[in-house]
């Protein structure tokens, strides 16, 4: 048991270096600029090293039950000084957050756009039923517990969810971290762009903005500041939205854009 | 000792090495960088507060689930100890200077590498997910962040800010 908690220890020990010396890449499509952060190298490596072919030998021990579940296990424990951090980001600039407090609560309706833009798609593709579940959020735990509560998991509902749930676990700070700062590229603004990054998921969350400090370092204090505040607001009225606003909106939606089906 | 308290023991320890590995990263950083955040010593007592801010925010968030109120009891630990850290750090200033001698991307790497690894067992689930809803993924992830980015800058457009 121990020594499979080495093995584990140096391994993260290696991945993190490996990181950190790869450091922060920025190549451009086009006219716009994608920067990937040592933590989107660091996801990517501990996820290509675990695919099974690869798990023989000394792979096979680092990723063993033992160790992938306390990874699971702890990894809220691991997350925790990252949360105690952002409170000395906010400490300093609440009383700009509070100013612009309605800024922030308006936002959070932002938050809809799961529904707003993912259905239709979702119908478009031809999806039904999984449909509610891959579009009333993120893909949280608050939208897994909603619809499980409601339709089970073993429903198309419930499928959805799920799908949406592993996709959004394993891909989805590589999506934010890339797709944050090609919206800087389209013209939004940091701070705006900053404050859209609490949504809902604390490692997606430090992933968008972490990418918005690596383009604009000067401006490190504010982004981080605005995505911690509001990344901590939707973590109170995120329930409240998704229950009261997200769910009948897409009821409603959904018969709309499914009306043509066939009974 | 009793189950609680060695439950304790466990989330202290593994605090201490969640601290512990962003020390290394910031290390190594530095060699990759001379230029970024130094190590000094208050990086030290900035990595300690946080431990200590995080373990507060373990305690509170198991308190609270005594509460009778279903959103507090419900309310994520994560939110619990940014509250807590928020909290004294708007108390003293001490705490942030210490606390802001940390690198902000050094914590970021350890808590992905070790995200990877915790997910290592989903790997097989992505087979039984549809390339639908992965496409639906996209549009889903994007439409939250852009519409909340839209409100946003409107929002401050209308603020004057």
């Amino acid at each position: 048991m121990v020594k499979n908690f080495v093995y584990f220890l140096v391994f993260v020990l290696a991945v993190i270096a490996a990181a950190e010396l790869i450091g922060i890449q920025t190549f451009s499509i086009g006219s716009m600029n994608i920067s990937m952060l040592p933590l989107v190298f660091a996801i990517a490596i501990a996820m290509i090293l675990a695919l099974p072919f690869l798990r023989k030998g000394i792979l096979k021990k680092i990723y063993s039950k033992k160790n992938v579940d306390f990874a699971s296990k702890y990894l809220i424990f691991i997350m925790l000084p990252l949360m105690a951090r952002y409170g000395s980001d906010v400490a300093p600039q609440i009383r700009e957050i509070l100013q612009v407090g309605w800024v922030f609560i308006i936002q959070e309706i932002g938050n809809l756009g799961t529904v707003l833009i993912g259905l239709p798609i979702a119908i478009l593709i031809g999806l039904r039923r999984e449909a509610i579940g891959a579009t009333l959020g993120i893909g949280r735990e608050g939208e897994l517990a909603y619809i499980s509560e409601k339709y089970t998991l073993e429903s198309p509902e419930g499928r959805g969810v799920i799908s949406l749930y592993v996709i959004g676990t394993l891909f989805g700070t590589m999506f934010f971290s890339i797709f944050a700062p090609i919206l800087l590229d389209f013209g939004f603004r940091v701070e705006a762009l900053a404050m859209a990054s609490g949504v809902g998921s604390g490692s997606m969350m430090s992933a968008a903005s972490a990418t918005l400090v690596a383009r604009v370092p000067e401006m490190e204090s504010t982004i981080l500041a605005y995505a911690s505040a509001s990344q901590l607001l939707t973590s109170f009225i995120g329930t409240f939205t998704m229950v009261f606003l997200a769910a009948p909106l897409q009821q409603f939606m959904y018969k709309f854009l499914v009306r043509g089906d066939k009974k | 000792m009793s189950p609680t308290m060695r439950r304790y023991v466990r989330y202290a320890l593994v605090l201490l090495l969640s601290v512990a590995l962003i020390l290394f990263a910031q290390e190594i950083k530095l060699i990759k960088n001379p230029d970024s955040t130094p190590i000094t010593s208050m990086t030290f007592v900035g990595l300690g507060i946080l431990w200590l801010f995080s373990f507060i925010g373990v305690i509170i968030a198991d308190l609270m689930k005594l509460v009778p109120i279903k959103v507090i009891r419900d309310f994520p630990i994560l939110g619990w100890v940014s509250i807590t850290s928020l909290s004294l750090c708007l108390v003293s200033d001490f705490f942030v200077e210490a606390i802001q001698a940390v690198d902000f991307l050094a914590i970021t790497t350890p808590i992905l590498t070790v995200a990877g690894i915790s997910v290592a067992n989903r790997l097989v689930d992505l087979r039984k997910t549809s390339w639908k809803v992965a496409i639906v993924a996209v549009f889903v992830f994007a439409g939250t962040y852009v519409c909340s980015a839209l409100l946003a800058q409107l929002g401050l457009f209308l603020a004057g800010n």
